[in-house]
């Protein structure tokens, strides 16, 4: 008999549903790069309308989608990005902006509620005039992450995005969202999702997480913008042929799961209750916003690799270790 | 009614079939990502062991695979890679290894038959007494079978000696290999024997194979690790992409058997190009899956050839200014190649006779005098 696997490692375990699978086999496809592919581009239209967006575009993952926005709006070499010291961008995308991109990146520091300090993220950005600027990058972008995973899942209100949105246009900069998990942050804040990136000149969706499909992310914006993404999108390799077959997929995530995401939401705060229990571990259930549960081990003969392993082997639970702590 | 249309543009326009769709339903997947997914893993194996090479890399495109591979040889700045003047990687994939990688091209010119002459790729080697003006040459690259060349086949004993040239200069030796199984069949040579004498090999699983999505890279196990970081960067690390692993193995598995009969069909297709008296076709030069034809009457023109077509369902691309390419694959039948050879018989006749002026309507669709 093979024991029942708890993967609570993160939601982009999620395996693709009786239904996407029918539709994976069943749909309609053709050479999108050659010509457009019927299913991406039916699924790329609905994504725009569903985000209030002009354009969007299907892309394998959230770090091509998250590279290709941060490419295209600092597509003049010289410039720089403002984005968060702990955001996924910064952290966990291999550098690429820099090493794949030749964009310099400016880190604010990220609060523990995944925003950064509006007057941290004015004073980040580089001036134009004075004596100094010569030796500067140019500053084009802001990145916001919503929900903010190193943040605990934590969601940036919409009037916090707004208010970027403003500095951002003030001073003549674009604001990318790193949304993977924005429907989280829509339905935990009761805001509807067009109106919670409204601000944004971009935003990066992802599909392959708690929405369920096997594969992907869409990334949104203007129509121009969208015309350089794509181009961005098959330099990079990302130009897939008969795609339909995972647009499917994504399509039917989109319109089964955005409904049960509360659902992970209500189980996360049953988890980090039990969890409260356990006296050598400490949990903020106030903090659970979405459907990531973070907490410290307040005894030091228990470090996260070793209670991880324990999970694995005794019980079949996976889990992830956050730090040296957590 | 739906008319039929017959796709001759590229192999890459292969849809699917019921035993891809299938085995995409049904893929055993797991997070490719956080760990590994079964199918993409035993895929991989599998491609590694036919290709005659330690490990493998399922890739979301060939442009992708090559830039990889690229990237991976050059990994240190200032390096300098040596490939053809018409290869795939030089014009049609974005100049990704110098915008996106800061690799610089030194082209040699590609002859008739895919090939660069060896002197001059051994005089496009860097000297290292220049090191203080010159970058540093790390990587020499094949492209087998050869698209802008006709889908000639580069040989064995060809890629052993650029391979023997690499080696004795201590640069690596990769082959943009997308259309690799095609030069197999067509040269009767084993595709691992093919390619032993490269470092790394790109191959396509969604042209002639027929598979939706995806290329594989092969190479040394210490190669695709580092493949493999390269290519979370490039933002191709997918999840349960099994579903794409598992069509591609059917391709592999039922289509590499059908790609002799594609030579076959584009030989028959040339055979009845040469009979058209506006063209020219040198169809001893069609070796693999491609036909190109020379339009020899200036009243033809490529572009107009392929409206006219694409009014009778038949689709081509243009291939330079006075040539045309047409691309078989084992889903275009024999009857479709009459049928095609005869629409452009038609389509030869309507141009010439002025009855291919085509007006534009206001739908942005086109429509000739007679009306259809």
């Amino acid at each position: 008999m093979v024991a029942r696997m708890v993967d609570l490692r993160s939601d982009t375990v999620t395996k693709p549903s009786d239904a996407m699978r029918a539709a994976m086999a069943a749909a309609e496809v053709d050479d999108d790069v050659l010509g457009a592919d019927p299913t991406a581009q039916r699924f790329e239209a609905e994504m725009a309308a569903t985000m209030g967006k002009e354009a969007a575009l299907f892309v394998p993952s959230g770090t091509m989608s998250n590279l290709i926005a941060v490419l295209v709006h600092c597509d003049v070499r010289g410039s720089e990005v403002i984005l968060g010291d702990s955001s996924h961008i910064h952290v966990y995308e291999n550098g690429g902006i820099s090493t794949i991109g030749g964009v310099h990146p400016k880190t604010v520091r990220n609060n523990p509620d995944g925003t950064m300090d509006i007057d941290e993220i004015v004073a980040a950005i580089r001036r134009t005039d004075g004596a100094l600027s010569f030796l500067y990058p140019t500053t084009r972008l802001i990145c916001l992450e919503n929900t903010h995973a190193n943040r605990g899942g934590k969601c940036l209100t919409v009037e916090y995005t707004d208010k970027v949105g403003e500095i951002a246009k003030n001073r003549g900069l674009k604001l990318h969202i790193d949304g993977a998990r924005i429907f989280n942050a829509s339905v935990a804040l009761g805001v509807p999702v067009d109106r919670l990136v409204k601000a944004t000149d971009s935003v990066s969706v992802c599909l392959s997480k708690g929405l369920g499909a096997p594969v992907g992310s869409v990334l949104l914006g203007s129509k121009a913008f969208i015309d350089k993404a794509k181009f961005l999108r098959k330099t990079l390799g990302g130009g897939m042929r008969q795609i339909g077959v995972l647009c499917a997929a994504a399509y039917v995530a989109v319109r089964d799961n955005v409904g049960k995401l509360a659902d992970d939401h209500r189980k996360a705060k049953v988890l980090a209750e039990g969890l409260k229990k356990i006296k050598q571990l400490t949990v903020d259930s106030s903090s659970v916003e979405t459907n990531m549960v973070f907490f410290d081990i307040v005894d030091s003969r228990i470090s996260p690799d070793k209670l991880c392993q324990v999970l694995e082997k005794r019980n079949n639970v996976l889990a992830m270790p956050a730090g040296s702590k957590r």
